[in-house]
């Protein structure tokens, strides 16, 4: 008990376990890998004056900066209006877009690649479409370019820019948005005004997330891009297959993890106890803008306000969608969305019963031979049953030891918690590929390549990452007067925690739980790695199956992989249903 | 006091299972290691599932020996790992010349011991097929292959390379390899299209390579990384002519595809089973390589996978039907190049190799 009071006082402790594990499986090996670039012992930065000697490395890494930055924008302006429209819908309908959001981002990345090349490709859908109605008399160069390759990366990181977005949004008290209504505020002031800067957190985790694992893509360039859309990881995972020359090949890793680590704090690295800052902004943003709008908008700005005064009490208990336009406009749009979303997916689950013995787009015959050869076969099955333990005991492991350390870390001075953040994230910012390296040394100097602990263990340290990005964008929107509140109660600090903060981060520890399941479950490099050729996971599987023969196995996969967010949700649903009912009860009290 | 015994019980729980786990891994590491069975890398996919019926499965019932086959591939930086690790888990495993030749210069490998075998079996491998540090497993093969509706029989069609290269002559969709890895590129093809001799290629000259390069990169539509995409720029019948693996392309026309292989100025590539050092069952992997080369065995495989094989003894054993798919038929053999991985693992005077030095020039060569 005193232990846990000395834990309360001093929540940096928190972060302890997650720290360790990262330091043991991969902190070591990459402070190894630090020096290797650095040619230590000799200390000299003449593998760094290399990189930067050839002007091809410059132009690929400008290039992959580029095509990331336009990558999250791209997502952040799709993604911030359709979680705005999400949390703003009905509760039935908010669950079911949830729902279609996580439901092509549980599919396997390689498969929406590969659909991408069925819609984009020049006898794909589109062009085949566009050839039998007349429009075009040869096929349009829809795929092997720059365009082809934001489709594809965008649709891929969408749900990582909704999702965070979501978990934020619902956490933004709607009375705030009603009393700025009050004062006069039209809706879009009152948006502009209010509801945005509480949403920050949303969109700086959002970003970061999306930014930086797009800086580590190469799959998807690769397979839908052109000649030039060469990403820096192409580059190293060449450099490491044609020679392992380990000290260039760091010297690149660690220069892109510097372009992390630059735009990170451009974008504000603290995840955490942003709602101070988020004031701040708006309050700094007054002086700031009043010039460069010039009065005479100020003063325009300000005629309304007496007829509005008059309508507010009217409009503040009227539904939302202030004129027909609007609300036109918004379910087409979260209808454009989802299409986008789910479109590849429809075609991935219609390929797979196909009856020929190629993915095809439309199928000649329609068959559930390849869901036969699927549960015919012990090394599909089995892998997938491999995959599924790894993935749970990922899920358990980062999520408990992710929302510790996120706890600590929002309890930390400002400097700290941005090192410390820093520190965490860094095995989801450094390309896989070395992530995979230094992991295989962590994990062979314990003995453990080629074990299920062993896998676990290196799937953890990159879905940490992603639950404390999670946990912590909730936890900034979090009050701790509430907290104060219980303590003042005499509530411990264990007590204030499982009664007070826990129920209110539930949603993002939940999301961060799905994420982490999900990264374990999609990860291909780095368990190819440290499985040491008997640990057998249902990516592996895929990925050999897509490089050696694609047969539509691979199709039906991805389809049954779609079943399990939508039986998952709906347990989600079931334990939530009965959490909020037992929480009308605690409510009365706690409010005495 | 409720929250200790939770917090005691949470700790023996969780580290009796950080136990089991330890305990488990340590175990079964034991067992390969005592045991005299050997973990055998066969490839992925249907490359992987011909090798054990041929080979795996018979080794096994004809020595006694357990044999653990690996769905998986070897390449160059895994076996690094392996060797900086200290951690050998595996005893044999096909590997490309690309790594073969680096992994022995660098030690790694443990050296084919040829007195086991049969002399009229030696006497049957190909010149390429022996090395001291590996045995060609399966021979396949490059090939310009046509889409028959652009390019019917009955009319005039690229013959080799300099036609191909020739897109007023031959207009037509054209994909080519992505020479991003250094070892496989369309270098050869290159300079076959300049006109250098088949037999004078190496040592290549990197120079004229890109020159000629330079010329038909406009005209490519794709430049394809990996054999699966063959079958889907070609079934899709927007591709008309493109360099395939002749394996994918026979699999094309299998399935019914209007597709012909052009046998001439070919080029053939191989893997070599290989024995990493250090492995647990180095003896007996020795003696499955021995088994895995014998002509007859090599016959079983390519009647299940259409592959050639390095010792010509098989075509006694295959029929000729399924023989006049395969790459190492003696006849084109005759119109092939046969790959020279020793120039490829050439180490210059600045530390490079010529597969390094071919894979930084294509990733300059590309943004320009």
């Amino acid at each position: 008990m005193q232990m846990l009071q000395k834990f309360g006082r001093m929540p940096i402790a928190l972060t302890v376990p997650a720290l360790a594990i990262l330091l043991v499986v991969f902190g070591v090996p990459i402070v190894q890998l630090f020096l290797t670039s650095l040619n230590a012992p000799d200390l000299s930065m003449v593998n760094y004056r290399a990189f930067f000697g050839r002007s091809a490395n410059v132009r690929v890494l400008y290039q992959t900066i580029e095509i990331s930055l336009v990558a999250t924008a791209i997502c952040l302006i799709i993604g911030y209006p359709a979680a705005y429209l999400i949390v703003t819908a009905s509760k039935r309908l908010r669950m079911t877009l949830i729902v279609l959001v996580v439901i092509p981002y549980l599919t396997s990345g390689l498969a929406r690649t590969y659909a991408w090349i069925i819609i984009l490709g020049d006898g794909g859908l589109i062009n085949n479409l566009l050839l039998e109605l007349g429009l075009i008399s040869s096929p349009l160069p829809l795929i092997y370019n720059r365009m082809a390759v934001y489709i594809a990366m965008v649709h891929i990181m969408l749900p990582m820019m909704i999702l965070p977005l979501v978990s934020v949004m619902m956490g933004i008290d709607r009375s705030l948005m009603a009393a700025a209504r009050s004062m006069g505020a039209g809706p879009f002031t009152a948006f502009w005004r209010v509801f945005f800067p509480l949403s920050l957190p949303g969109v700086r985790s959002g970003s970061l997330l999306v930014f930086v694992i797009c800086l580590g893509f190469y799959i998807t360039p690769a397979a839908v891009g052109g000649l030039r859309d060469a990403m820096l990881s192409t580059f190293i995972a060449s450099q490491v297959s044609t020679g392992f020359d380990m000290a260039p090949i760091a010297a690149s890793s660690f220069i892109l993890l510097a372009i992390a680590v630059a735009v990170l704090s451009l974008l504000g690295l603290d995840l955490s106890g942003t709602q101070g800052r988020a004031v701040q902004a708006v309050r700094k943003s007054r002086p700031s803008r009043r010039p460069s709008f010039g009065t005479i908008k100020s003063y325009l700005r300000e005629l309304p306000v007496s007829s509005r005064a008059k309508r507010w009490t009217v409009q503040l208990y009227q539904a939302r969608g202030d004129s027909q336009w609007s609300k036109i406009v918004g379910p087409v749009f979260v209808v454009v969305v989802m299409f986008y979303l789910l479109f590849p997916e429809a075609v991935v689950i219609i390929m797979s019963f196909s009856a020929g013995s190629v993915l095809e787009f439309p199928p000649s015959g329609l068959s559930l031979r390849w869901y036969r050869s699927f549960f015919d076969d012990p090394s599909w099955y089995g892998a997938a049953w491999t995959s599924i333990q790894i993935g749970v005991a990922v899920a358990v492991l980062s999520t408990v030891v992710g929302t510790l350390a996120a706890y600590g870390i929002s309890r930390a001075r400002p400097q700290l918690r941005s090192s410390l953040t820093m520190a965490i994230l860094t095995p989801i910012t450094i390309p896989v590929i070395v992530v995979g390296v230094a992991t295989y040394f962590g994990l062979a100097n314990l003995g453990l390549i080629g074990s299920k602990t062993g896998i676990v263990l290196a799937h953890s340290i990159g879905a940490i990452g992603y639950v404390v990005v999670i946990v912590s964008a909730t936890l900034a929107n979090f009050d701790r007067t509430l907290e104060q509140a219980a303590m003042s109660m005499r509530a411990g600090p264990l007590q204030t925690f499982m009664r007070v903060t826990l129920p209110l981060i539930r949603p993002g520890i939940i999301g961060g739980a799905v994420f982490a399941f999900i990264h374990s479950f999609d990860e291909v490099v780095v368990t190819s790695f440290v499985g040491g050729f008997s640990m057998y996971t249902l990516p592996l599987k895929m990925w050999e199956n897509i490089r050696n023969q694609i047969d539509p196995t691979v199709a039906a996969v991805a389809s049954l992989l779609t079943l399990l967010p939508v039986i998952w949700l709906v347990a989600l649903y079931v334990t939530w249903w009965r959490s909020r009912r037992t929480s009308h009860r605690v409510l009365p009290e706690a409010q005495v | 006091m409720k929250y200790r015994l939770n917090r005691r019980r949470f700790i023996q729980a969780t580290s009796s299972a950080i136990a089991v786990g330890a305990l488990s891994s340590v175990t079964t590491r034991a067992v390969a290691q005592s045991s005299g069975e050997l973990r055998v890398l066969v490839n992925g996919g249907e490359v992987g599932k011909a090798q054990i019926e041929a080979y795996v499965k018979p080794f096994a019932a004809e020595t006694g020996i357990n044999v653990t086959p690996i769905t998986q591939d070897l390449d160059f930086a895994k076996l690094e790992l392996m060797m900086k690790a200290n951690n050998v888990t595996i005893d044999a495993s096909p590997l490309n010349p690309g790594a073969v030749f680096p992994a022995t210069d660098k030690g790694y490998l443990e050296k084919i011991d040829y007195s086991i075998y049969k002399k009229e079996e030696l006497d049957g491998f190909y010149d390429f097929a022996r090395d001291p540090f590996g045995v060609a497993s399966l021979v396949y093969s490059y090939n310009m292959i046509y889409n028959t509706k652009k390019f019917p029989a009955d009319k005039q069609r690229p013959a080799n390379w300099a036609e191909f290269w020739d897109v007023a002559k031959f207009p037509g969709t054209r994909f080519l390899v992505s020479g991003q890895l250094g070892a496989e590129g369309p270098w050869e093809e290159a300079l076959l299209a300049e006109g250098v001799d088949l037999d004078r290629l190496y040592p290549m000259d990197i120079d004229r390579i890109f020159a000629s390069l330079d010329k038909i990169k406009p005209h490519i539509r794709k430049w394809w990384t990996n054999g699966s995409e063959i079958q889907q720029l070609m079934s899709g019948g927007t591709g008309d002519i493109m360099n395939s693996y002749d394996g994918r392309a026979i699999s094309l026309i299998d399935k019914g595809s209007p597709i012909e292989i052009n046998r001439s100025q070919a080029k053939l590539t191989w893997d070599y089973w290989v024995i990493p050092k250090g492995g647990p069952n180095t003896q007996n992997a020795q003696k499955f390589i021995e088994f895995a080369t014998r002509g007859e065995r090599q016959a079983v495989f390519c009647k299940l996978y259409p592959e050639g094989p390095s010792n010509r003894n098989a075509f006694k054993f295959i029929p000729k039907d399924v023989a006049r798919k395969l790459p190492t038929h003696p006849d084109y053999v005759a119109k092939s190049i046969p790959i020279n991985g020793r120039w490829y693992a050439e180490v210059g005077s600045d530390g490079l190799s010529n597969t390094q030095r071919l894979a930084q020039r294509w990733n300059e060569w590309v943004l320009r």
